[in-house]
């Protein structure tokens, strides 16, 4: 889905984005020195936090970024439910590792849905619902899932498989409803009914689960405090310091590695390209995207769950998946749309922007601080991206022609 | 409601048909208002309101069918100018304590002085400091609604520039994002002093937005202007620019000032829209600007059909229907009735699913999908019949409407994208089943551009088909282009 540099551009204009970095880095740090000397909190406890609090957010970002960045490169379509997603993955796993044993019924019911999803997940993928690995698979996940989800208590690990999984249902049941029957329509047509899906999606949520914030704490050792100690001041965080970002590299890696080599990989890189000629050289591009969003949902869930985990808390469903939503979608763009590397730089980019910038530019008797914006930063930068480079930091150029 | 007539491909140029159109619409108007009248002094005041909400969102429909339809382009950023309408508005027509009140309110940590504008001087500049009794609100408040939209407008002059330079969801989501800006920046203690943060402020006289005659009056403006701009020149080199913005440009269609127009005029009117918005609500909050403002919209015009005034009056009709008297839907019932209601739904499904392939002949008829809707409706309707104890307790809809509303959106986008009238409009000849006579308004100004002899000299003369009106009869449709 890159287009690799070309070899013959000039070494100044290679060595630019470290040029830019190291700028940046420079004056981070001069303002820091500043900052800490005018205030006695400012200290390298309060920027670690914020660097520490930068990283996790940005992983959380790339999350659901690639989701976005892997369909708008396939289809062109800017999935606006993509977020609800992402929010319906923070919210299954809450209700796997709350209240699981369920009672019977509800226990039959769910997994009867699941295992319908599966059904039809695998059948996609084997193409014909008469085959026997179909049918065994949706049996076996049926009879599996309604004893799990009627006596088992699940822990927080397997919530979050199960919430993963659920939520690729979701994911490919989305896109075969809602997207598909519009395959050939126009592009805006395709993004009003993702509004619409995004919107659907929300109310759903506020009918199923709540309208105030969910306390979100499963009994995880990841929650469990840590100290460190950073110049002399300690820093009381948690070992998810060190799982989100582990856990979104370890799920980047899995999802490079399965584009690029594997064959279904090499379908969607080629779909990429040009989806019509891919149809035409034998790639199943229905397939293919279905692929697509199977993977992004997994991703978002994988994000949604971690978030949850990070804030001890959920959002009302209204608000939980758009803003995220839209600042993934931005981090994409400012990346480079349908890249995959560019879609963690971006995230990072935002995540950055979001508690370092802020950090850096605090709130003195004197400055306003710039904490109150920070939610508008994603968007600044989406549209000044989109006026002065549309292509992203390492992105192809998308730019329609005649 | 007033109806107005406007020029569309079947109007005659015959002149005594001119007049009766003219005389019809009077009429129309002339009996929209006795019946506006006759609802307003009969009816409930819940029908005054929704009728009242539905001119408030026709006058944001209409302006933002202005973009969406005539330009083609995909605007999403419509709560962001009506935000900037309406918080305009109700900082103008507060009176003076009320005022002071948000100065002084916990939250203004900040002073007017930050940003150098001071309200009360606003107010005598433009001459409204003067207008505070009771008789002379009127004025004050039409004051206040056009300088909101102004105001508006200027955002959206700032918002139509990046749309010279992007297109389609890009540039979609970058007025969705500038949208937000808006709604997010507004919150901020930058402007606290004018707007009290995310909390706003009460106190807004619904005397106008709640009364038909107000909304009605601005929504029969909105419509007559934007009407009177599609059918110029103006409006058809939009229309130009949304068929193909290329052609557009190599016929020599200036793109980038007509988009900027479209987006300044459409800002313009959806300012006002949330000046007499805020009115309605009697006063001023940060949610009632959600991006949920913009999707009902969205809603309107695509049910109604893009791009058609007559369409999206009647989408938002539909929308404002479902938000004001779809509150039932909203409250709490046993889950029994649930089930009940969720049968009814999934039956009425699979009987459309087979009403639909049956008309258009598709093979089979039953598809194994309509089977299953069937199968879970009657599934449903037999668990609720049985009433197993695990059903105990009830539920509460919250959100059914907006559910109601975007599942509505996927199906109009998947059956029928063009919504419920496609592009026509309203005309008379079109209800009154005319046959066209003549050749309409474009074709006449074809004919006059191709006859120029100074434009080619042996070449092309009017078209052999463009005859007096009277002989060219129906066969017309097939000459020509």
């Amino acid at each position: 889905m890159t287009v690799p540099r070309s070899p013959t551009a000039a070494p100044w204009r290679r060595a630019l984005p470290w040029l830019v970095v190291l700028t940046l880095v420079a004056l981070a740090v001069a303002r820091m020195v500043y900052l800490g000397s005018v205030g006695e909190r400012f200290n390298a406890a309060f920027f670690t936090r914020a660097l520490i609090d930068s990283i996790k957010l940005g992983s959380l970002y790339a999350l659901i970024a690639l989701g976005y960045t892997m369909v708008y490169g396939i289809i062109r379509l800017i999935n606006f439910a993509h977020g609800e997603v992402f929010m319906i993955g923070a919210f299954t796993p809450y209700f796997l590792f709350t209240l699981t044993p369920y009672a019977w019924p509800a226990a039959l019911v769910m997994a009867l849905i699941l295992a319908y999803g599966l059904l039809r997940v695998v059948e996609l993928f084997r193409g014909s619902m008469r085959d026997p690995v179909v049918l065994g698979v949706a049996a076996v996940g049926f009879v599996g899932l309604a004893f799990a989800l009627a006596s088992w208590s699940w822990p927080f690990w397997a919530a979050l498989v199960g919430s993963m999984l659920a939520t690729a249902v979701l994911g490919l049941s989305i896109d075969r409803m809602a997207y598909v029957p519009l395959r050939t329509a126009p592009r805006n047509s395709l993004l009003i009914t993702a509004i619409a899906v995004s919107f659907l999606l929300q109310n759903v949520g506020l009918l199923a689960f709540t309208n105030r914030q969910t306390p979100f704490r499963p009994d995880t050792p990841l929650t469990a405090p840590v100290s460190l100690d950073v110049g002399g001041v300690a820093v009381q965080t948690n070992w998810l310091l060190v799982a989100i970002p582990v856990i979104t590299l370890v799920l980047v890696v899995a999802l490079t590695s399965f584009v690029n080599r594997t064959r279904l990989g090499k379908a969607m890189r080629a779909s990429a390209q040009d989806a019509e000629v891919a149809q035409m050289m034998g790639v199943s591009v229905d397939k293919v995207i279905a692929t697509t969003f199977l993977l992004g949902s997994l991703l978002a869930a994988a994000g949604g769950a971690m978030w949850g985990l990070n804030f001890g808390s959920l959002n009302q469903p209204a608000i939980m998946g758009i803003l995220p939503g839209i600042k993934a979608f931005a981090a994409a763009v400012i990346g480079g749309i349908g890249s995959l590397p560019g879609a963690v730089i971006g995230a990072l980019i935002i995540g950055f922007s979001e508690n370092f910038l802020t950090a850096l530019f605090p709130r003195t008797p004197t400055f306003l601080g710039i904490t109150e914006f920070k939610d508008t930063f994603a968007f600044v930068l989406l549209i000044v991206v989109l006026l002065v480079k549309p292509s992203g930091i390492v992105g192809e150029d998308l730019s329609e022609k005649v | 409601m007033a109806r107005v007539a406007t020029p569309t491909a079947f109007d005659a140029i015959d002149p005594a048909r001119r007049l009766r159109n003219l005389a019809l619409t009077l009429a129309a108007i002339g009996v929209g208002v006795l019946v506006l009248w006759g609802l307003e002094s009969v009816g409930s005041a819940k029908l005054t309101q929704a009728l009242a909400l539905f001119a408030v969102w026709g006058v944001a429909t209409v302006s933002l069918n202005l973009i969406n339809g005539t330009l083609g382009i995909l605007s999403l950023g419509h709560h962001g100018f009506m935000l900037i309408g309406g918080y305009t508005t109700g900082l103008l027509i507060l009176d003076e304590a009320a005022r002071q009140r948000i100065l002084t309110s916990a939250r203004s940590t900040m002073t007017e002085q930050t940003l150098g504008i001071s309200v009360a001087n606003l107010l005598q500049s433009v001459g409204l400091d003067g207008l505070t009794t009771p008789e002379t609100l009127w004025a004050r408040y039409l004051i206040a609604i056009f300088l909101g939209g102004l105001l508006a407008a200027v955002a959206g002059l700032v918002v139509g520039i990046p749309s010279l330079r992007l297109r389609g969801d890009y540039l979609a989501i970058v007025t969705f994002g500038f949208g937000e800006i808006i709604r997010l920046t507004a919150s901020t203690r930058l402007f606290s002093a004018y707007t009290n943060g995310a909390l706003g402020f009460p106190g807004v006289t619904s005397e106008f937005g709640k009364s038909v005659w107000w909304t009605f009056g601005v929504l029969a403006f909105t419509v007559f202007v934007i009407s009177k701009l599609k059918y110029s020149s103006y409006g058809r080199a939009m229309q130009a620019i949304r068929e193909d913005e290329i052609a557009a440009q190599a016929m020599g269609v200036n793109v980038a000032y007509h988009k900027v127009l479209g987006f300044v005029i459409s800002a313009f009117f959806a300012g006002v829209a949330g000046g007499l918005w805020v009115s309605w609500l009697g006063g001023v909050r940060l949610d009632f600007f959600l991006f949920q403002l913009t999707f009902f919209f969205l809603v309107a015009i695509s049910a109604g059909g893009t791009g058609s005034i007559t369409g999206v009056l009647l989408g938002t009709a539909l929308v404002v229907f479902v938000r004001q008297y779809g509150d039932p839907l909203e409250e709490s019932y046993a889950i029994r009735t649930w089930l009940y209601l969720a049968a009814g739904v999934l039956a009425l499904a699979a009987a459309g699913a087979f009403a639909f392939r049956s008309l258009r002949r598709l093979r089979p008829r039953l598809h194994w999908g309509t089977l299953v809707l069937a199968g879970t409706a009657a599934l449903a309707a037999l668990v609720a019949a049985i009433d197993p104890a695990f059903l105990e307790g009830s539920f509460r809809g919250f959100g059914m409407r907006a559910i109601f509303l975007s599942v509505l959106l996927i199906v109009i986008m998947v059956f029928r994208p063009e919504g419920m009238i496609g592009r026509a409009e309203f005309s008379w000849a079109a209800l009154l089943r005319e046959q066209r006579t003549g050749p309409t308004d474009e074709e006449r100004a074809q004919d006059a551009w191709l006859s120029n002899p100074k434009l080619n000299a042996g070449g092309a003369g009017p078209r052999d088909d463009a005859g007096p009106p009277d002989d060219a009869g129906p066969a017309r449709d097939e000459g020509g282009r």
